[in-house]
């Protein structure tokens, strides 16, 4: 019995551990500045600790069972501590309050465990040994728990399946210990259903934790959702691994937080800088800020528009701190105006100029995103362009999507514009690119805003050189009544992907 | 944050309150635009008060369609305003009128004109004045947005109405050989739109057979595509082949070049014309202006409508020349004029309905169903989100006699329609029923001439069109076929005569 015995401590210790690095984890995920979260989780965590140990004193009869019953409490609160926290990052504005409380409840609750067990063994061992046992085996427990939890847990069954599993772990624990302790035990039956119970809805949980959090049908999202959202207008997903931080929206790759300063320099830089004195500038999708930000950083732009369909998109990243540290709260600018609208019809109403219009809308994977792809869109657009104005499309990969890159060039072109199409390299999305388009010649900007990490002056014009692989293809243009653009980007990412 | 408690908890029950309560939806709705009454009070030749006012006026129009908006349009255009348009409903437009609600604008009839070819002189006129043709370029918004059509058929999906899928080689060599014939048609130069400007009188044999008999003499028998050439006729004509004209099923698909780019259509139909045109006409408009009696007079026609008697020099009848005898004193009957009843419905939905494997589509046809189908208004929409939408729903009632389907299109009532469109839909729809908060639906008993046999080349309608005199005709009617390009050619022709006779004159 011995051995055993001391594995239920080094077990329940593991479990303890896992919790608290889960719960300073997915604070530091979602609210970022992760040495404040850790300190904090940490602290609360241990003191409440402290706080169940006092309370031991407390229980004096049916230890045995009334560690059962802690064990199990904890399988619950622990196991579904990851998935509460989500939601209540996502559904509530009191995500810190459901943190510490949580803490707190986990933490008195795995206070109390390692108080009981030695009380419960006092008899049968001598006061010393209990004390050096029970406590070699709660270290042992903490190493496990702390090596596993980077190298195994978090890297491949994720933050939400990996509570579910120590949840699994503390039910484990208890119902093995109405074996362990049968003799001194009474309504051993019911403490066994109680124990099957939760062990089938931690069970359920971590069958379902997929579902929950992803689209069943395609197995995109490499890495840990963080956020999950189903608006009005579409499935927001955020996802992250170490510091990389994905968009998703509607399955679609967004941005990578470690390579999306080069898609949005190239974005707005080429065009904005070659513009002598731009002062108004039109941002339509984008709703992440990040074109804006590349945008601020002109002292010359005094009003920044930005239409985006979906309220939630542009509040999500105006409010989370992981998402304004991205962006430099640039949503939050003073220049700057957020219009939720749909972009044709508010084109169509609107009768501002703008120096610089940017379209960063996602790729034309639907007849609804198509008809943002049409000469009779992109006309109503460079309606409101200025005499020194130009506009920029972001235009898919003219590498995966050559001839859906070209489509696009030749429909700004027959909208009677002229393009100047470039692209870049971006690990996360692969070749990428853009049309520039304006009613005048095209001259790359001498000098460019200070303290990008991508672009300088003397890069810009060779971006605009395609080597032969991606060269211009004869396209016709995507109109509203053929929308071809839908159809050839299905056929060109058909060929790439199986 | 994103969502507050109070919203969650909102949104939450409301949930609940859905999953619990997993009966249908409540749908509203009623009959609209209800004109039978009041015909009826001609048929019946019931009293009507005197007028109390009289007024001299050189034109009036009776009717406001697209006929009669034509004339007022032309009329207008040439710089001529002395005369009034009198209208019996509260809106103008007859089959080119349209609705709207806090979604979107929806036809009631007529939703869309073919690309008019250059024979259409008239009609590109009036798109150039209207600003859908520039520099010989039709405006893309007004293009039907791709995908245009879909078929349902065999539990599946296919893009475009003519059947293509489960075909076997009888059928797809029959549709071949169709289509080829088709293209010696249009080749004659004889199937034109205006059908005026054709030299039909070369294929006159054409119109003493009914399409389905030249069919069959022809040797087509797929039924894949005797279920399509009596879909097309049941949509343009609200007649079945066996009920239509050789000519007339031939003309619809020899009259136009198969265009790549389609219809020109906006989300409120030919209601977008409608509204165009009263644009520029709308001061000369008279709408709830039922007219009763016309009186010729020697120099002209006194026209009563309401408590007022106009005194024309020229009438222009643009209203269904089947009332010209109950309206014109001393009219002869007349024996040529045959009309179809339909049915039009426009469904609010709340939802779309769950259909996989669909692209979305302006126009749905169901295969083998005895009504049209239906038509989504907000595929026009530039809108890129769309959650709610209304569908236009069509149904002539083409099976059996006009006047049998018309009185049995008055005698149920509106939770029969309802069930009944219901039903059709559901067949492809399952989940329509949690989709629909209402159903608006019309009737109409004589919604559109017939081109039965015979009729193109009858000789009353000759008669009609090249009438002399004080009163004009312009109805489509007069061609034996209901399109906007008709009315508008008639139309335009009876305010070009009024025009050149009041000029003559003075």
């Amino acid at each position: 019995m011995g051995i055993l015995l001391f594995l239920t401590v080094l077990l329940v210790a593991a479990c303890g551990l896992i919790y608290e690095l889960i719960a300073g984890t997915i604070a530091s995920y979602l609210i970022g500045d992760s040495v404040f979260q850790f300190s904090t989780v940490i602290g609360t965590y241990l003191f409440a600790m402290g706080l169940g140990s006092a309370l031991s004193r407390y229980l004096n009869r049916g230890l045995i069972q009334r560690f059962i019953w802690i064990e199990l409490m904890l399988g619950v609160v622990g196991g579904f501590s990851s998935a509460l926290l989500m939601w209540a990052f996502a559904f509530t504005q009191g995500f810190q309050l459901v943190l510490y409380a949580l803490v707190v409840v986990m933490g008195i609750l795995v206070g109390l465990e390692i108080p009981l067990l030695m009380r419960i063994v006092k008899d049968r061992y001598t006061f010393r040994d209990v004390v050096a046992h029970v406590l070699t085996f709660d270290y042992l427990g903490a190493l496990g728990a702390s090596l596993l939890f980077p190298i195994l847990l978090v890297p491949h069954l994720g933050l939400v399946r990996s509570a579910m599993f120590f949840g699994l772990i503390n039910a484990g624990v208890a119902l093995w210990s109405t074996y362990l302790f049968a003799p001194q035990l009474m309504e051993k039956r019911s403490l066994r259903a109680a124990c099957f119970a939760v062990v089938c809805v931690l069970g359920v949980g971590i069958a379902k934790a997929k579902e929950i959090t992803t689209t069943a049908e395609d197995n995109i999202y490499a890495d840990e959702i963080i956020f999950a959202r189903d608006t009005r207008y579409q499935h927001i997903v955020l996802t992250r691994f170490k510091d990389d931080l994905r968009l998703f929206l509607n399955s679609h790759l967004q941005f990578s937080s470690r390579d999306e300063y080069r898609y949005h320099e190239a974005l707005v830089h080429p065009g904005l800088a070659a513009i002598p004195v731009p002062r108004t500038v039109l941002v339509l999708g984008g709703g992440d800020g990040l074109a804006v930000r590349e945008i601020l950083k002109y002292p010359q732009v005094e009003k920044v528009t930005l239409v985006d369909l979906d309220p939630e998109m542009t509040k999500l990243f105006s409010t989370q701190t992981m998402l304004t540290e991205l962006n430099q709260k640039s949503l939050l600018s003073p220049r700057l105006q957020v219009v939720n609208a749909d972009a044709f019809p508010w084109v169509d109403q609107s009768r501002e100029n703008f120096d610089f219009i940017v379209m960063d809308f996602p790729d034309p994977t639907n007849y609804a995103l198509g008809k943002l792809y049409t000469t009779a869109f992109y006309r109503a657009v460079a309606r409101h362009l200025s005499a020194q104005g130009f506009l920029v499309v972001q235009s898919t990969s003219p590498m995966f999507a050559r001839d859906s890159f070209w489509c696009i060039a030749e429909t700004l072109h027959q909208a009677g514009l002229q393009t100047f199409p470039y692209h870049v390299y971006v690990p996360s999305f692969g070749e990428w690119g853009f049309v520039l388009a304006g009613t005048h010649d095209y001259v790359p900007p001498k000098s460019i805003p200070g303290g990008l990490r991508f672009l300088n002056p003397e890069g810009i014009p060779l971006l605009f050189h395609f080597p032969p692989d991606m060269a211009p293809l004869p396209m016709p243009a995507n109109q509203l009544n053929t929308q071809v653009l839908v159809r050839t980007y299905e056929n060109d990412w058909k060929d790439i992907s199986h | 944050m994103m969502l507050g408690r109070r919203d969650f908890l909102r949104t939450g029950s409301a949930a609940l309150i859905g999953l619990s309560l997993k009966s249908e939806r409540k749908i509203e709705g009623s009959f609209v635009n209800e004109a039978a009454a009041a015909g009826h009070l001609l048929r019946d030749r019931k009293p009507f008060p005197p007028p109390k006012q009289t007024l001299k006026l050189p034109v009036v129009i009776v009717g406001g369609g697209i006929a009669g908006l034509s004339a007022a349009w032309r009329l207008r255009k040439q710089g001529f305003k002395d005369f009034v348009l009198l209208e019996m409903n509260a809106a103008a437009g007859g089959n080119a009128r349209s609705g709207e609600n806090e979604i979107t604008a929806y036809p009631w009839a007529a939703h869309y004109v073919p690309i008019p070819g250059r024979q259409a002189v008239y009609v590109r006129e009036l798109f150039e004045d209207l600003g859908a043709l520039k520099d010989g370029r039709w405006e893309e918004r007004y293009l039907v947005f791709a995908p245009q059509e879909r078929l349902y058929l065999y539990g599946r999906w296919q893009e475009g109405i003519e059947p293509a899928v489960g075909l076997t080689q009888v059928d797809r060599e029959q549709f071949q050989r169709l289509e080829d014939s088709f293209a010696k048609y249009r080749a004659s130069g004889a199937f034109t739109v205006p059908l005026e400007v054709g030299y039909w009188r070369n294929f006159a044999e054409l119109d003493q057979i009914s399409f389905d008999d030249w069919l069959r003499s022809k040797g087509f028998d797929s039924r894949l595509l005797n279920w399509y050439m009596n879909y097309a006729c049941r949509d343009d004509y609200g007649a079945l082949a066996r009920d239509t004209s050789a000519w007339a099923g031939i003309h619809y698909f020899s009259s136009r070049e198969s265009e790549e780019k389609g219809p020109i259509t906006w989300p409120e139909g030919n209601g977008w014309i409608t509204k165009r045109l009263l644009e520029r006409v709308a001061e000369n408009v008279r709408t709830n202006q039922m007219v009763h009696k016309i009186v010729p007079t020697v120099r002209g026609a006194n026209v009563f409508a309401g408590d007022t008697e106009y005194r024309a020099e020229f009438v222009i009848f643009a209203a269904p020349t089947f009332l010209a005898p109950y309206l014109i004193d001393g009219f002869p009957r007349l024996s040529d004029f045959t009309y179809s009843p339909w049915l039009t419905a426009n469904l609010t939905l709340e939802r779309m309905p769950d259909s996989k494997g669909a692209e979305p589509a302006w126009d749905t046809v169901f295969l083998d169903s005895p009504t049209l189908g239906y038509v989504d208004a907000t595929h026009q929409s530039l809108r890129t989100h769309i959650d709610r939408t209304v569908w236009t729903f069509y149904w002539a009632l083409a099976e059996g006699s006009p006047a049998e389907n018309r009185q049995f299109l008055l005698e149920k009532d509106w939770n029969y329609w309802k069930e009944a469109i219901l039903r059709d839909l559901e067949r492809v729809h399952k989940d329509i029923r949690q989709c629909v908060s209402r159903i608006d639906i019309m009737r109409m008993g004589h919604a559109m001439v017939r081109p039965t046999v015979g009729s193109i080349s009858s000789e009353e309608r000759s008669r009609l069109k090249r009438r002399e005199g004080r009163i004009l005709f312009a109805n489509s009617d007069l061609s034996g076929i209901s399109i906007f390009e008709e009315a508008q050619f008639h139309g335009v022709e009876a305010a070009q005569r009024v025009l050149h006779h009041l000029r003559a004159a003075r």
